[in-house]
């Protein structure tokens, strides 16, 4: 990237319409630093900005190997909130007959994860072998698995058993020595923002360095050359839908844990168009065949620093849904493709 | 130039030093040409010499960098296609632009409906259709699906459009490249009748015998330049054509056949039925064996290769094809991934030998570089988009996929539509090349000349079933126009 960017050939407007996002971060976080002053650039600011936006950044991972493909998940904010619940169910269950909480919670956040995987392989099933396209079939995924929850919880809240160990997942993380917070403290990094870079790294590699991520853009850039060059596309799509489900897993155990609880009616409620506005931002194209997953973290860290630059400027936090909006219309307009007729 | 007055009544169009800079390459440099009404004018050129742009100049599609565009004494300027439309200047693309879930009329009509305050007047629409089908002496009906025409049905339906909008100069963009060759003789005698009518037809082809044929003036484009403007009374010949075109004496078009063939078989069809066939067919390729399968558009022989490479279901009897490859004819629908780059669509179907879980890219750009460098592709490098090359070259980059997988059999369909003739001598090159290293190969073409001059054994499909196989000798356009449209010769 960086030999790219110091190549000379490359112009400016290419380089706004690849770099753009990168760009506008690191303006807004020159903007913030300087206007909040020390504050800002306090570590534990720094890492409350980015904590805060874990469960939808995991969630936007998988959502950008789904859009690279050409197809959209609109079930995942309805999914975090079905296999939270779930797991919550199944942990209960097993504290009451006295098992140990540590255990419950290393079996519990196993069987989320599982149970969102499953999720996006069924939602994968109908995709690529019933050939319902992908908007119907998740958002029929969206409506049915909010509604299971709400059953489940009998409209309210699944409450966690769990007294220390659950939270801890949720609020917990692991101290760095040499990075002091503002009680003078070594600073704590939460296990959601470990995950956070571990999700990351992994769809990073799996994009670039694996057949599999390589077969995604293929699929996407054209799904009829794929099919005759001999890629098993349906299986690709399958794998996608559950690769997204497992990113919703993932962030499940975070959400859950935080809470301590799920509401049926209200967790997750929009997480999924967050994370299509994060990768969208990110540059990935909504047309498919083209996407990075580095854009999609800086998607979700731009729209993190909007919100706190908004908490900071005291402004009504029921504008945050215009300021958003004008950001993704900046997003796609910054890099939209020239049209080649 | 001054415009001569007795013309006055007719348009012309004056493209005058016109000049066109992409970033990096001058596509063109100072051409003037000028197009009148009542001519059939014809463009030729490698691929790219220019064609394109030039056409995108004058339809309105992009803006010249240097130089202008004068119609009738005033210079004017186009912003789009609409505004080229006005003018009088209309386009048939070589991907025709229509939506084949609307009915022809409609598609005739398309932005430009007839409408009365916003609401739609069908029977205003069907006329406009069906007067327009008429001086095409088309019997299309207006309320057909344009999804249920054939490619040439499909085409007079784009002329339709463009004649209904009055255009005074009509473009053609290689129209005959999708077209059999008795829908060819049709659409030929059709721009003659049109430009006797005062149309002026801009006709742009690689078929160098259709255009000596057809036009009364041709221009010659070669990289960027106009090298020549000859006269139908000046006489015109493809050999002359060819050469200036090229800029240099082509060899022969054809390489020599001089191959053995007692190789073992690689393909061997036994009394197979496939979906959608009605009768079985028999066929065999050897290796180091060049077999052309020819016949008419939807006579079968597409479909017969989908079958081939199973992706059309047998029904009945046994198919032996160890290692098949099938070279679309379809680059950017079935055959490329257009905007992925050289070497991601080199490997695409073989990704398996480039790593089983994780790629190796170095080995991967290897052999990118192998393939630009034994096939003589013209990219700047193995990171090149492939939309961006010329469609010599994504033959070159499509043909480069499917060797790189080791075939056996290599079934290619309309391996030089849309290339140029110094591109198609290469691709002829490599095609007897690969059959000498042992490679069987299954031609299908819809140029007769293709077949006669590149196969040893034609085999002809008429409706889906084969009618009669051709070998060396008979191989001759009145044979295989014969058994192509069924009739007998004496």
């Amino acid at each position: 990237m960086l030999n790219k960017l110091l190549s000379p050939r490359i112009s400016i407007k290419e380089l706004f319409s690849r770099y753009g996002v990168l760009i506008a971060f690191i303006l807004l976080f020159a903007i913030s630093a300087s206007r909040q002053g020390e504050f800002f650039l306090k570590p534990d600011n720094l890492r409350n900005i980015v904590n805060q936006n874990v469960p939808v950044g995991i969630i936007a991972v998988g959502m950008t190997f789904v859009i690279i493909t050409g197809g959209i998940d609109l079930a995942g904010g309805s999914l975090v909130a079905l296999v939270g619940a779930l797991g919550l169910v199944f942990m209960n269950k097993q504290i009451d007959s006295r098992m140990s909480e540590g255990m419950a919670a290393i079996l519990g956040s196993g069987l989320i994860v599982a149970l969102g995987a499953l999720g996006g392989l069924v939602q994968g099933i109908f995709i690529a072998f019933g050939r319902i396209t992908p908007f119907v079939a998740t958002l029929v995924g969206m409506v049915a698995f909010r509604s299971m929850t709400v059953v489940l919880a009998n409209g309210g809240e699944v409450r966690s058993l769990s007294k220390n160990v659950w939270p801890d997942v949720g609020i917990g993380g692991i101290p760095v020595p040499f990075v002091k917070d503002t009680q003078g403290n070594p600073i704590v990094i939460y296990y959601g923002i470990i995950a956070f870079i571990v999700v990351v790294m992994v769809g990073s590699f799996i994009l670039n360095k694996t057949r599999y991520g390589r077969y995604a853009i293929a699929v996407g850039a054209n799904e009829r050359a794929s099919h005759y060059s001999a890629v098993p596309v349906n299986r690709v799509k399958l794998l996608t839908y559950m690769l997204s489900g497992i990113c919703v897993g993932i962030a499940a155990v975070f959400l859950s844990g935080k809470m301590n609880s799920v509401a049926s009616g209200s967790q997750g409620v929009n997480f999924e168009l967050d994370a299509i506005a994060a990768v969208v931002i990110g540059g990935t194209s909504l047309k498919g065949g083209y996407g990075r997953i580095w854009g999609t973290v800086i998607g979700v860290l731009l729209m993190g620093i909007i919100t706190n630059m908004l908490v900071f400027e005291n402004i009504n936090s029921h504008w945050q849904g215009v300021v958003k909006g004008v950001v993704i219309l900046l997003a796609v307009l910054l890099q939209r493709e020239r049209r080649d007729v | 130039m001054v415009q001569e007055h007795s013309n006055q009544a007719l348009m012309t169009v004056l493209i005058d030093h016109v000049t066109m800079d992409y970033p990096g390459v001058r596509a063109l440099s100072g051409v003037n040409l000028q197009l009148n009404q009542s001519e059939i004018h014809a463009i030729i050129g490698e691929n790219g010499a220019g064609k394109s742009t030039l056409l995108k100049i004058l339809s309105g599609v992009q803006n010249a960098t240097q130089g202008r565009i004068v119609i009738d004494d005033i210079a004017v300027r186009m912003t789009g296609v609409k505004d080229a439309e006005r003018l009088g200047i209309a386009m048939v693309h070589q991907e025709l632009n229509l939506i084949d879930s609307l009915s022809v009329a409609e598609n005739i009509s398309l932005g430009s409906e007839p409408n009365s305050l916003g609401i739609l007047q069908r029977s205003r629409m069907n006329r406009t259709a069906s007067d327009a089908l008429n001086r095409l002496k088309s019997d299309i009906s207006p309320k057909t699906l344009v999804g249920e025409l054939s490619l040439a049905s499909k085409q007079l339906v784009e002329i339709a459009k463009a004649l209904s909008q009055n255009a005074k100069i009509l473009i053609l963009d290689e129209p005959t490249a999708v077209l059999a060759e008795r829908e060819t003789r049709d659409l030929l005698e059709l721009l003659k009748l049109l430009r006797d009518e005062g149309v002026g037809v801009i006709y742009v082809s690689h078929r160098l015998d259709e255009v000596c044929e057809i036009a009364d003036r041709v221009t010659v484009l070669r990289d960027g330049q106009l090298v020549g403007e000859v006269k139908r009374e000046d006489g015109l010949t493809t050999a002359d054509l060819a050469n200036r075109m090229v800029g240099r004496e082509l060899q022969d078009l054809y390489p020599l056949k001089l191959r053995d063939h007692e190789g073992d078989a690689v393909l061997q069809l036994e009394e197979v039925r496939f979906d959608g066939f009605a009768a079985p067919i028999s066929l065999h390729v050897r290796a180091g064996e060049i077999v052309g399968l020819g016949g008419l558009i939807g006579s079968g022989r597409t479909e017969l290769a989908q079958g081939i490479i199973r992706k059309r279901r047998r029904i009945s009897g046994r198919v032996y094809a160890p290692a098949p490859a099938y070279v679309s004819e379809d680059r950017k629908g079935t055959g490329l991934h257009l905007t992925l780059n050289l070497t991601q669509n080199v490997v695409m179907a073989n990704l398996k030998r480039y790593g089983l879980l994780t790629l190796n890219k170095s080995q991967e750009k290897q052999a990118g570089n192998a393939w630009i460098k034994k096939l003589a592709i013209r990219a700047k490098d193995q990171g090149v988009v492939v939309q961006s090359l010329s469609g010599g070259n994504q033959q070159k980059v499509s043909l480069a996929k499917w060797l790189d997988t080791q075939p056996k059999l290599l079934i290619l369909d309309e391996p030089t539509r849309g290339v140029d003739v110094g591109a198609k001598s290469e691709i002829y090159q490599l095609i007897v090349e690969m059959a000498k290293s042992g490679l069987g190969c299954l031609v299908i073409s819809s140029e007769m000349n293709e077949l006669i001059g590149l196969c040893d054994r034609v085999v002809m499909l008429r409706d889906r079933k084969v009618v009669g196989e051709l070998i060396g000798d008979e191989v001759t356009e009145t044979n295989m126009m014969a058994m192509a449209a069924g009739v007998s010769v004496e």
